[in-house]
Protein backbone atom coordinates (compact mmCIF):
# COMPACT_ATOMS: atom_id res chain seq x y z
CA UNK A 1 0.00 0.00 0.00
CA UNK A 2 1.12 3.44 -0.86
CA UNK A 3 1.70 6.17 1.53
CA UNK A 4 -0.95 8.01 0.05
CA UNK A 5 -3.28 5.17 0.37
CA UNK A 6 -2.96 5.25 4.18
CA UNK A 7 -3.04 8.76 3.94
CA UNK A 8 -6.66 8.68 2.05
CA UNK A 9 -7.55 6.16 4.33
CA UNK A 10 -7.01 7.98 7.28
CA UNK A 11 -8.65 10.51 6.26
CA UNK A 12 -12.01 8.68 5.57
CA UNK A 13 -11.98 6.69 9.15
CA UNK A 14 -11.02 10.57 10.78
CA UNK A 15 -14.83 11.52 8.77
CA UNK A 16 -16.16 8.69 9.97
CA UNK A 17 -15.21 9.43 14.05
CA UNK A 18 -16.13 13.25 12.83
CA UNK A 19 -19.74 12.32 11.61
CA UNK A 20 -20.67 9.83 14.63
CA UNK A 21 -20.00 12.99 17.04
CA UNK A 22 -22.25 14.85 14.86
CA UNK A 23 -24.54 15.05 18.09
CA UNK A 24 -22.25 17.47 19.71
CA UNK A 25 -22.68 20.12 17.58
CA UNK A 26 -18.85 20.40 17.62
CA UNK A 27 -18.16 20.83 14.08
CA UNK A 28 -19.54 24.16 11.58
CA UNK A 29 -18.62 22.37 8.34
CA UNK A 30 -21.06 19.93 6.38
CA UNK A 31 -20.29 16.66 7.35
CA UNK A 32 -20.32 15.55 2.89
CA UNK A 33 -18.21 19.30 2.81
CA UNK A 34 -15.52 17.48 4.97
CA UNK A 35 -15.00 14.24 4.00
CA UNK A 36 -14.72 15.08 0.58
CA UNK A 37 -11.79 17.79 1.56
CA UNK A 38 -10.04 15.57 3.80
CA UNK A 39 -9.79 13.26 1.17
CA UNK A 40 -8.64 15.79 -1.51
CA UNK A 41 -5.97 16.86 1.52
CA UNK A 42 -4.91 13.47 1.97
CA UNK A 43 -4.31 12.93 -2.04
CA UNK A 44 -1.50 15.62 -2.12
CA UNK A 45 -0.26 15.79 0.94
CA UNK A 46 3.43 15.70 1.56
CA UNK A 47 4.77 12.52 3.40
CA UNK A 48 7.67 14.19 4.87
CA UNK A 49 5.95 15.78 7.49
CA UNK A 50 6.11 15.18 11.46
CA UNK A 51 2.18 15.04 11.47
CA UNK A 52 1.42 13.68 8.11
CA UNK A 53 -2.04 12.72 7.56
CA UNK A 54 -2.89 13.66 11.24
CA UNK A 55 -6.29 15.56 11.44
CA UNK A 56 -6.35 18.53 12.85
CA UNK A 57 -10.17 20.58 13.71
CA UNK A 58 -9.31 24.23 13.52
CA UNK A 59 -11.71 26.98 15.68
CA UNK A 60 -13.41 28.63 13.53
CA UNK A 61 -12.13 31.79 14.34
CA UNK A 62 -9.12 30.28 12.62
CA UNK A 63 -9.24 31.51 8.55
CA UNK A 64 -8.64 28.69 6.38
CA UNK A 65 -8.57 28.26 2.60
CA UNK A 66 -11.24 25.02 2.70
CA UNK A 67 -14.15 26.13 4.39
CA UNK A 68 -16.11 28.72 5.70
CA UNK A 69 -14.70 31.23 8.53
CA UNK A 70 -18.39 32.42 10.38
CA UNK A 71 -16.13 32.90 14.58
CA UNK A 72 -19.81 31.44 15.26
CA UNK A 73 -21.40 34.59 13.80
CA UNK A 74 -24.28 35.47 11.43
CA UNK A 75 -22.09 38.79 10.51
CA UNK A 76 -19.41 36.23 8.82
CA UNK A 77 -21.95 33.92 8.02
CA UNK A 78 -20.41 32.52 4.45
CA UNK A 79 -17.57 34.42 4.80
CA UNK A 80 -14.28 32.32 3.32
CA UNK A 81 -10.84 33.57 3.76
CA UNK A 82 -8.49 34.16 0.75
CA UNK A 83 -5.90 33.00 3.07
CA UNK A 84 -4.92 30.45 5.80
CA UNK A 85 -3.64 31.20 8.82
CA UNK A 86 0.26 30.98 9.51
CA UNK A 87 -0.52 28.38 12.31
CA UNK A 88 -2.88 26.39 9.57
CA UNK A 89 -0.15 26.67 6.73
CA UNK A 90 2.46 25.21 9.34
CA UNK A 91 0.14 22.42 10.24
CA UNK A 92 -0.40 21.73 5.85
CA UNK A 93 3.49 21.75 5.44
CA UNK A 94 3.99 19.22 8.72
CA UNK A 95 1.44 17.05 6.35
CA UNK A 96 -1.93 17.70 8.78
CA UNK A 97 -5.63 17.41 7.65
CA UNK A 98 -7.49 20.40 7.90
CA UNK A 99 -10.29 18.14 9.64
CA UNK A 100 -13.08 20.85 9.35
CA UNK A 101 -14.21 24.26 11.13
CA UNK A 102 -15.34 24.05 15.41
CA UNK A 103 -18.12 25.43 16.92
CA UNK A 104 -16.92 28.58 19.31
CA UNK A 105 -18.80 31.53 21.22
CA UNK A 106 -18.92 33.74 19.00
CA UNK A 107 -15.96 35.92 18.27
CA UNK A 108 -14.60 34.10 21.30
CA UNK A 109 -16.45 35.41 23.84
CA UNK A 110 -17.78 33.16 26.23
CA UNK A 111 -17.24 30.53 28.67
CA UNK A 112 -19.57 27.97 27.41
CA UNK A 113 -20.24 28.05 23.68
CA UNK A 114 -23.48 28.61 24.41
CA UNK A 115 -22.95 31.90 22.28
CA UNK A 116 -22.81 30.47 19.37
CA UNK A 117 -24.76 31.52 16.40
CA UNK A 118 -25.09 28.23 15.18
CA UNK A 119 -26.35 26.51 18.42
CA UNK A 120 -24.08 25.71 21.93
CA UNK A 121 -21.81 22.45 21.89
CA UNK A 122 -22.98 19.64 23.97
CA UNK A 123 -20.34 18.03 26.81
CA UNK A 124 -18.54 15.07 25.16
CA UNK A 125 -20.11 12.83 28.29
CA UNK A 126 -22.66 15.07 29.91
CA UNK A 127 -25.14 16.00 27.39
CA UNK A 128 -26.61 18.19 29.96
CA UNK A 129 -23.46 20.37 30.73
CA UNK A 130 -21.64 22.58 28.79
CA UNK A 131 -17.86 21.90 27.39
CA UNK A 132 -16.53 24.91 28.60
CA UNK A 133 -15.47 27.98 26.20
CA UNK A 134 -15.18 29.80 23.79
CA UNK A 135 -13.02 26.85 21.98
CA UNK A 136 -15.67 24.51 23.20
CA UNK A 137 -16.14 22.96 19.86
CA UNK A 138 -12.11 22.07 19.64
CA UNK A 139 -12.29 20.07 22.74
CA UNK A 140 -15.39 18.31 22.99
CA UNK A 141 -14.25 16.80 19.21
CA UNK A 142 -10.95 15.74 20.53
CA UNK A 143 -12.73 14.26 24.11
CA UNK A 144 -14.69 12.46 21.91
CA UNK A 145 -12.34 11.11 20.07
CA UNK A 146 -12.80 12.30 16.74
CA UNK A 147 -9.70 14.03 16.03
CA UNK A 148 -6.26 13.59 17.89
CA UNK A 149 -5.58 17.03 17.97
CA UNK A 150 -7.40 20.81 17.49
CA UNK A 151 -6.16 24.22 17.38
CA UNK A 152 -8.35 26.79 19.61
CA UNK A 153 -7.39 30.42 20.67
CA UNK A 154 -7.31 31.85 23.92
CA UNK A 155 -8.20 36.03 24.97
CA UNK A 156 -8.87 34.67 28.78
CA UNK A 157 -8.55 31.11 28.61
CA UNK A 158 -10.65 29.80 26.28
CA UNK A 159 -8.45 26.43 25.40
CA UNK A 160 -7.41 25.85 29.30
CA UNK A 161 -11.14 25.80 30.26
CA UNK A 162 -12.66 23.82 27.76
CA UNK A 163 -10.02 21.23 28.39
CA UNK A 164 -10.56 20.91 31.93
CA UNK A 165 -14.06 20.77 31.40
CA UNK A 166 -13.72 18.13 28.93
CA UNK A 167 -10.37 15.59 30.64
CA UNK A 168 -8.19 17.10 28.07
CA UNK A 169 -5.10 18.99 27.74
CA UNK A 170 -4.75 22.29 26.55
CA UNK A 171 -2.03 24.68 26.06
CA UNK A 172 -1.78 28.36 25.65
CA UNK A 173 2.00 29.27 24.55
CA UNK A 174 3.68 32.55 25.76
CA UNK A 175 2.28 35.36 23.87
CA UNK A 176 4.37 36.02 21.26
CA UNK A 177 5.11 32.13 20.74
CA UNK A 178 2.56 31.58 17.85
CA UNK A 179 1.64 33.79 15.17
CA UNK A 180 -1.82 35.78 15.31
CA UNK A 181 -2.28 36.15 11.38
CA UNK A 182 -5.43 34.89 10.37
CA UNK A 183 -6.30 34.53 14.09
CA UNK A 184 -9.60 36.66 13.63
CA UNK A 185 -8.79 39.79 15.91
CA UNK A 186 -10.74 39.97 19.53
CA UNK A 187 -8.26 41.46 22.08
CA UNK A 188 -4.89 41.84 20.61
CA UNK A 189 -2.79 42.17 23.65
CA UNK A 190 -4.46 39.09 24.77
CA UNK A 191 -5.37 36.80 21.97
CA UNK A 192 -3.09 33.61 21.13
CA UNK A 193 -3.47 29.91 19.45
CA UNK A 194 -3.44 27.24 21.48
CA UNK A 195 -3.47 23.67 21.09
CA UNK A 196 -5.74 20.48 22.39
CA UNK A 197 -4.43 17.16 22.22
CA UNK A 198 -5.77 14.06 24.02
CA UNK A 199 -2.05 13.68 25.36
CA UNK A 200 0.66 16.18 26.03
CA UNK A 201 2.36 14.52 23.17
CA UNK A 202 -0.06 15.12 21.10
CA UNK A 203 -0.35 18.72 21.91
CA UNK A 204 3.11 19.47 22.48
CA UNK A 205 4.13 18.04 18.97
CA UNK A 206 1.15 20.00 17.07
CA UNK A 207 2.47 23.00 19.51
CA UNK A 208 5.85 22.84 18.14
CA UNK A 209 4.93 22.63 14.47
CA UNK A 210 2.86 25.74 14.25
CA UNK A 211 5.33 28.07 16.72
CA UNK A 212 8.59 30.13 15.53
CA UNK A 213 8.70 33.20 13.39
CA UNK A 214 6.14 34.78 11.31
CA UNK A 215 7.26 37.79 9.37
CA UNK A 216 3.30 38.43 8.74
CA UNK A 217 2.72 39.15 12.35
CA UNK A 218 5.18 41.79 14.21
CA UNK A 219 3.57 40.42 17.65
CA UNK A 220 5.40 37.25 17.08
CA UNK A 221 8.96 36.47 18.73
CA UNK A 222 11.62 35.86 15.60
CA UNK A 223 12.18 32.38 17.91
CA UNK A 224 12.78 29.29 16.57
CA UNK A 225 9.92 26.68 16.27
CA UNK A 226 9.05 25.37 20.24
CA UNK A 227 11.73 22.31 20.92
CA UNK A 228 10.14 19.38 22.36
CA UNK A 229 11.70 18.25 25.99
CA UNK A 230 12.02 14.78 26.85
CA UNK A 231 9.80 12.71 29.10
CA UNK A 232 11.97 13.28 32.47
CA UNK A 233 12.33 9.95 34.79
CA UNK A 234 11.24 12.07 37.74
CA UNK A 235 11.13 16.25 38.58
CA UNK A 236 14.49 16.43 41.19
CA UNK A 237 15.38 20.38 40.99
CA UNK A 238 11.94 21.01 39.98
CA UNK A 239 10.19 24.12 42.14
CA UNK A 240 6.48 24.35 42.10
CA UNK A 241 4.83 27.33 43.73
CA UNK A 242 1.20 26.65 44.72
CA UNK A 243 -0.47 30.47 44.87
CA UNK A 244 -2.70 30.79 48.05
CA UNK A 245 -5.05 32.77 46.05
CA UNK A 246 -5.92 29.93 44.16
CA UNK A 247 -7.30 27.95 46.79
CA UNK A 248 -10.26 29.79 48.26
CA UNK A 249 -12.38 29.10 50.79
CA UNK A 250 -15.09 28.36 48.52
CA UNK A 251 -13.21 26.26 45.92
CA UNK A 252 -15.27 23.43 44.64
CA UNK A 253 -14.39 20.62 47.68
CA UNK A 254 -13.70 17.82 45.01
CA UNK A 255 -11.45 20.47 42.64
CA UNK A 256 -9.69 20.88 45.47
CA UNK A 257 -9.12 17.44 46.70
CA UNK A 258 -7.91 16.27 43.12
CA UNK A 259 -5.53 19.45 43.32
CA UNK A 260 -4.38 18.21 46.43
CA UNK A 261 -3.35 14.67 45.27
CA UNK A 262 -1.93 16.06 42.30
CA UNK A 263 0.41 18.37 44.24
CA UNK A 264 1.33 14.85 46.24
CA UNK A 265 2.17 13.18 42.97
CA UNK A 266 4.45 15.93 42.07
CA UNK A 267 6.12 15.54 45.48
CA UNK A 268 6.37 12.19 45.32
CA UNK A 269 7.87 12.63 41.48
CA UNK A 270 10.97 15.21 43.24
CA UNK A 271 9.46 18.32 43.11
CA UNK A 272 10.30 20.87 45.60
CA UNK A 273 6.69 23.05 46.48
CA UNK A 274 6.22 25.51 48.11
CA UNK A 275 3.55 28.25 48.86
CA UNK A 276 3.15 31.29 47.00
CA UNK A 277 1.66 34.47 46.96
CA UNK A 278 -0.08 36.38 43.87
CA UNK A 279 -1.84 39.37 45.53
CA UNK A 280 -3.22 41.20 42.98
CA UNK A 281 -5.56 37.46 41.59
CA UNK A 282 -8.57 38.58 43.10
CA UNK A 283 -8.78 41.93 40.49
CA UNK A 284 -7.40 40.14 37.06
CA UNK A 285 -11.82 39.05 36.10
CA UNK A 286 -12.28 42.70 36.41
CA UNK A 287 -9.14 43.98 34.31
CA UNK A 288 -9.86 41.27 32.06
CA UNK A 289 -13.37 42.94 31.44
CA UNK A 290 -11.83 45.99 30.93
CA UNK A 291 -8.96 45.41 28.72
CA UNK A 292 -10.66 42.62 26.51
CA UNK A 293 -14.07 44.53 25.64
CA UNK A 294 -11.91 47.55 25.07
CA UNK A 295 -9.97 45.96 22.36
CA UNK A 296 -12.78 43.79 21.26
CA UNK A 297 -14.91 47.41 20.44
CA UNK A 298 -12.43 48.68 18.11
CA UNK A 299 -11.19 45.39 16.47
CA UNK A 300 -15.07 44.63 15.52
CA UNK A 301 -15.51 48.08 14.18
CA UNK A 302 -14.67 46.62 11.02
CA UNK A 303 -17.65 44.37 10.65
CA UNK A 304 -20.08 46.87 8.98
CA UNK A 305 -21.81 44.74 6.47
CA UNK A 306 -19.87 46.55 3.67
CA UNK A 307 -16.36 44.57 3.88
CA UNK A 308 -17.56 41.35 4.99
CA UNK A 309 -20.59 39.05 5.45
CA UNK A 310 -23.87 39.64 5.33
CA UNK A 311 -25.36 43.09 4.56
CA UNK A 312 -29.00 44.04 6.60
CA UNK A 313 -30.62 45.79 3.89
CA UNK A 314 -33.29 48.67 3.68
CA UNK A 315 -31.38 50.84 5.86
CA UNK A 316 -31.95 54.95 4.71
CA UNK A 317 -28.50 56.03 4.91
CA UNK A 318 -24.85 53.99 5.64
CA UNK A 319 -24.80 54.66 9.21
CA UNK A 320 -28.00 53.10 9.46
CA UNK A 321 -26.83 50.47 7.80
CA UNK A 322 -23.84 49.68 9.61
CA UNK A 323 -26.47 50.03 12.74
CA UNK A 324 -28.45 47.79 11.33
CA UNK A 325 -26.21 45.01 9.88
CA UNK A 326 -24.56 45.64 13.19
CA UNK A 327 -27.51 44.88 15.78
CA UNK A 328 -28.85 41.95 13.79
CA UNK A 329 -25.01 40.30 12.94
CA UNK A 330 -23.76 40.01 16.36
CA UNK A 331 -25.28 37.92 18.82
CA UNK A 332 -26.49 39.43 22.81
CA UNK A 333 -22.90 38.65 24.11
CA UNK A 334 -20.91 40.30 21.56
CA UNK A 335 -23.45 43.10 21.39
CA UNK A 336 -22.78 44.05 25.10
CA UNK A 337 -19.00 43.51 24.92
CA UNK A 338 -18.55 45.99 22.31
CA UNK A 339 -21.27 48.38 24.36
CA UNK A 340 -18.66 47.81 27.74
CA UNK A 341 -15.76 48.43 25.59
CA UNK A 342 -17.04 51.59 23.87
CA UNK A 343 -17.91 52.83 27.23
CA UNK A 344 -14.18 52.46 28.82
CA UNK A 345 -12.68 54.51 25.81
CA UNK A 346 -15.12 57.05 25.69
CA UNK A 347 -14.31 60.25 26.74
CA UNK A 348 -13.92 60.75 30.42
CA UNK A 349 -14.27 57.55 31.07
CA UNK A 350 -10.62 56.07 29.66
CA UNK A 351 -8.58 57.12 32.27
CA UNK A 352 -11.29 55.73 35.15
CA UNK A 353 -11.28 51.97 33.56
CA UNK A 354 -8.87 51.89 30.78
CA UNK A 355 -5.75 53.46 31.73
CA UNK A 356 -6.83 51.71 35.66
CA UNK A 357 -6.88 48.09 33.96
CA UNK A 358 -3.72 48.55 32.00
CA UNK A 359 -1.70 49.72 35.43
CA UNK A 360 -3.62 46.94 37.24
CA UNK A 361 -2.07 44.27 34.47
CA UNK A 362 1.58 45.56 35.45
CA UNK A 363 0.93 44.65 39.04
CA UNK A 364 -0.41 41.06 37.91
CA UNK A 365 2.75 40.85 35.80
CA UNK A 366 4.94 42.09 38.49
CA UNK A 367 3.09 39.19 41.05
CA UNK A 368 4.67 36.59 38.46
CA UNK A 369 8.09 37.71 38.35
CA UNK A 370 8.48 38.47 42.17
CA UNK A 371 7.59 34.39 42.58
CA UNK A 372 9.70 33.49 39.57
CA UNK A 373 12.61 35.61 41.10
CA UNK A 374 12.49 33.53 43.93
CA UNK A 375 13.37 30.27 42.48
CA UNK A 376 9.96 29.02 41.28
CA UNK A 377 10.05 27.24 38.05
CA UNK A 378 6.36 26.83 37.26
CA UNK A 379 3.23 27.46 39.36
CA UNK A 380 1.00 24.29 39.84
CA UNK A 381 -3.03 25.65 40.67
CA UNK A 382 -6.79 24.08 39.60
CA UNK A 383 -7.35 24.85 35.90
CA UNK A 384 -11.21 26.17 36.89
CA UNK A 385 -13.26 26.61 40.22
CA UNK A 386 -15.69 24.06 39.84
CA UNK A 387 -16.34 20.85 37.26
CA UNK A 388 -18.51 21.62 33.83
CA UNK A 389 -21.55 23.61 35.29
CA UNK A 390 -24.89 22.51 33.47
CA UNK A 391 -26.18 24.50 30.02
CA UNK A 392 -28.43 27.65 30.66
CA UNK A 393 -27.02 27.79 34.50
CA UNK A 394 -25.20 31.13 34.00
CA UNK A 395 -26.74 32.60 30.97
CA UNK A 396 -29.00 35.30 32.32
CA UNK A 397 -25.60 36.51 34.93
CA UNK A 398 -22.71 37.89 32.76
CA UNK A 399 -21.13 38.33 35.60
CA UNK A 400 -21.30 34.68 36.98
CA UNK A 401 -19.98 33.52 33.69
CA UNK A 402 -17.08 35.64 33.48
CA UNK A 403 -15.97 34.37 37.27
CA UNK A 404 -16.10 30.68 35.74
CA UNK A 405 -12.24 31.89 34.20
CA UNK A 406 -10.75 33.34 37.10
CA UNK A 407 -8.13 31.09 37.34
CA UNK A 408 -6.64 31.70 33.68
CA UNK A 409 -7.40 34.98 32.32
CA UNK A 410 -4.37 36.09 34.43
CA UNK A 411 -2.01 34.41 32.35
CA UNK A 412 -3.35 35.75 28.84
CA UNK A 413 -3.00 39.27 30.95
CA UNK A 414 0.62 38.81 31.52
CA UNK A 415 1.76 36.67 28.38
CA UNK A 416 2.73 34.07 30.17
CA UNK A 417 2.54 30.11 28.94
CA UNK A 418 -0.20 27.95 30.45
CA UNK A 419 -1.67 24.44 30.04
CA UNK A 420 -4.40 21.97 31.77
CA UNK A 421 -3.91 18.57 32.17
CA UNK A 422 -6.69 16.32 33.64
CA UNK A 423 -5.87 15.41 37.29
CA UNK A 424 -8.82 13.55 38.18
CA UNK A 425 -12.68 13.09 38.03
CA UNK A 426 -15.55 14.25 40.37
CA UNK A 427 -18.77 13.02 40.02
CA UNK A 428 -18.05 11.39 37.00
CA UNK A 429 -16.60 15.05 35.84
CA UNK A 430 -13.11 15.60 34.88
CA UNK A 431 -10.99 18.38 36.74
CA UNK A 432 -8.43 19.80 35.10
CA UNK A 433 -5.17 20.80 36.81
CA UNK A 434 -2.95 24.11 35.49
CA UNK A 435 0.27 24.60 35.12
CA UNK A 436 1.73 28.39 34.55
CA UNK A 437 4.93 28.70 33.56
CA UNK A 438 8.03 31.46 32.57
CA UNK A 439 7.93 33.25 29.28
CA UNK A 440 9.27 31.19 26.73
CA UNK A 441 9.59 28.14 28.75
CA UNK A 442 6.74 25.89 27.94
CA UNK A 443 9.64 23.11 27.61
CA UNK A 444 9.88 23.04 31.69
CA UNK A 445 6.11 23.25 31.31
CA UNK A 446 5.81 20.50 29.61
CA UNK A 447 8.29 18.09 31.19
CA UNK A 448 6.63 18.35 34.23
CA UNK A 449 3.29 17.96 32.33
CA UNK A 450 4.49 14.91 31.06
CA UNK A 451 6.10 13.59 34.04
CA UNK A 452 2.59 14.56 35.96
CA UNK A 453 0.67 12.73 33.59
CA UNK A 454 2.46 9.45 33.98
CA UNK A 455 1.92 9.19 37.95
CA UNK A 456 -1.83 10.88 38.26
CA UNK A 457 -4.84 8.95 37.97
CA UNK A 458 -6.46 11.56 35.69
CA UNK A 459 -10.03 8.97 35.02
CA UNK A 460 -10.12 8.49 39.07
CA UNK A 461 -12.37 9.55 41.45
CA UNK A 462 -10.14 12.50 43.64
CA UNK B 1 -22.33 53.14 40.50
CA UNK B 2 -25.33 52.53 37.17
CA UNK B 3 -26.04 53.22 34.07
CA UNK B 4 -29.28 54.47 32.85
CA UNK B 5 -31.12 53.81 30.15
CA UNK B 6 -30.23 56.87 27.76
CA UNK B 7 -26.50 56.66 28.30
CA UNK B 8 -26.62 53.01 26.62
CA UNK B 9 -28.92 54.43 23.42
CA UNK B 10 -25.52 56.91 23.56
CA UNK B 11 -23.06 54.50 23.77
CA UNK B 12 -24.80 52.42 21.62
CA UNK B 13 -24.90 55.51 18.83
CA UNK B 14 -21.22 55.87 18.96
CA UNK B 15 -20.60 51.71 18.75
CA UNK B 16 -22.70 52.12 15.54
CA UNK B 17 -25.15 49.30 16.84
CA UNK B 18 -28.44 49.20 16.93
CA UNK B 19 -30.64 47.97 20.12
CA UNK B 20 -33.98 47.11 20.21
CA UNK B 21 -35.89 48.70 22.45
CA UNK B 22 -37.64 45.32 24.00
CA UNK B 23 -33.64 44.44 25.11
CA UNK B 24 -33.13 47.35 26.97
CA UNK B 25 -34.44 47.07 30.34
CA UNK B 26 -32.14 43.71 30.56
CA UNK B 27 -28.97 45.45 28.62
CA UNK B 28 -29.14 48.37 31.26
CA UNK B 29 -29.21 46.00 33.83
CA UNK B 30 -26.40 44.02 33.05
CA UNK B 31 -24.22 46.84 31.67
CA UNK B 32 -24.88 48.02 35.41
CA UNK B 33 -23.96 44.81 36.93
CA UNK B 34 -21.25 44.93 34.69
CA UNK B 35 -19.79 48.24 35.73
CA UNK B 36 -20.18 47.94 39.22
CA UNK B 37 -18.47 44.70 39.17
CA UNK B 38 -15.07 45.96 37.39
CA UNK B 39 -15.53 49.26 39.31
CA UNK B 40 -13.81 47.44 42.26
CA UNK B 41 -10.44 48.26 40.69
CA UNK B 42 -10.99 51.88 41.47
CA UNK B 43 -10.38 50.34 45.39
CA UNK B 44 -6.65 49.20 44.46
CA UNK B 45 -4.27 52.41 44.62
CA UNK B 46 -2.04 52.56 41.31
CA UNK B 47 -1.08 56.30 41.79
CA UNK B 48 -0.98 58.80 38.58
CA UNK B 49 2.50 57.62 37.46
CA UNK B 50 1.96 53.75 37.58
CA UNK B 51 3.29 51.88 34.57
CA UNK B 52 0.66 50.79 32.54
CA UNK B 53 0.82 47.32 30.86
CA UNK B 54 3.02 46.82 27.61
CA UNK B 55 1.85 43.70 25.37
CA UNK B 56 3.74 41.07 24.86
CA UNK B 57 7.35 40.06 26.80
CA UNK B 58 9.75 42.39 26.97
CA UNK B 59 12.00 40.61 24.46
CA UNK B 60 10.09 41.54 21.44
CA UNK B 61 11.00 43.36 18.90
CA UNK B 62 9.09 44.67 16.49
CA UNK B 63 10.06 44.40 12.83
CA UNK B 64 9.59 47.51 10.92
CA UNK B 65 6.10 48.96 9.89
CA UNK B 66 6.98 48.58 6.49
CA UNK B 67 4.08 48.40 3.61
CA UNK B 68 4.76 44.68 1.34
CA UNK B 69 2.47 42.95 -0.60
CA UNK B 70 1.07 39.38 0.48
CA UNK B 71 -0.36 37.61 -2.32
CA UNK B 72 -3.84 36.44 -2.21
CA UNK B 73 -5.12 32.94 -2.51
CA UNK B 74 -7.47 34.61 -5.01
CA UNK B 75 -8.37 38.85 -5.88
CA UNK B 76 -10.89 40.35 -5.35
CA UNK B 77 -13.29 39.57 -7.94
CA UNK B 78 -13.49 36.34 -6.51
CA UNK B 79 -13.99 37.60 -3.38
CA UNK B 80 -16.42 40.24 -3.59
CA UNK B 81 -20.22 39.63 -3.86
CA UNK B 82 -20.54 41.65 -6.73
CA UNK B 83 -17.11 43.25 -9.05
CA UNK B 84 -17.52 45.74 -11.65
CA UNK B 85 -14.40 47.33 -13.70
CA UNK B 86 -12.07 47.36 -10.87
CA UNK B 87 -14.84 48.53 -8.10
CA UNK B 88 -16.61 46.52 -5.60
CA UNK B 89 -20.79 47.10 -6.55
CA UNK B 90 -22.26 48.31 -3.49
CA UNK B 91 -26.42 47.94 -3.01
CA UNK B 92 -27.94 51.23 -4.07
CA UNK B 93 -29.06 53.37 -1.10
CA UNK B 94 -32.67 55.33 -0.34
CA UNK B 95 -30.84 58.11 0.04
CA UNK B 96 -29.78 58.04 -3.59
CA UNK B 97 -33.19 56.77 -5.05
CA UNK B 98 -34.04 60.06 -6.29
CA UNK B 99 -31.91 59.40 -9.50
CA UNK B 100 -28.34 59.86 -8.10
CA UNK B 101 -25.72 57.69 -8.89
CA UNK B 102 -25.83 53.80 -8.20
Amino acid sequence: MTEATDAVQSARAAADRIAKAKRLNALLTPIKELRKSLVQQAQTVHPGGVLYGMPVAIKDNICTLEFETSCGSKILEGYRSPFDATAVAKLKAAGALVAGKTNCDEFGMGSSTEHSAYGRTIHPTEKTRVPGGSSGGSAALVAAGAVPAALGSETGGSVRQPASFCGIVGIKPTYGRVSRYGLVAFGSSLDQIGVFGRSVHDAARVLSVISGRDPKDATCEGRDPLRLPTVPENLDGFVIGIPKEYFPPDLDPGVRRACERAIRVLKELGAAVREVSLPHTPYAVPTYYIVAPAEASSNLARYDGVRYGPRFDGAADVAALYRSTRGQGFGAEVRRRILIGTYVLSSGYYDAYYRKAQQVRALLAQDFRNVFDRGVDLVFTPTTPTTAFKAGEKLADPVQMYLSDIFVCTANLVGLPAMSMPIGRVKGLPVGGQFIGQTFLEDEMLEAAYALERAVPAVEEA
Amino acid sequence: MSISREEVLHIARLAELDVVEEALPTLVEQMSRILDYVAQLNRLPTGETARPYVAGPDAITLRADEVKPWPLAFGPKQLAPAFRDGFFVVPRLEAFDDGGAA
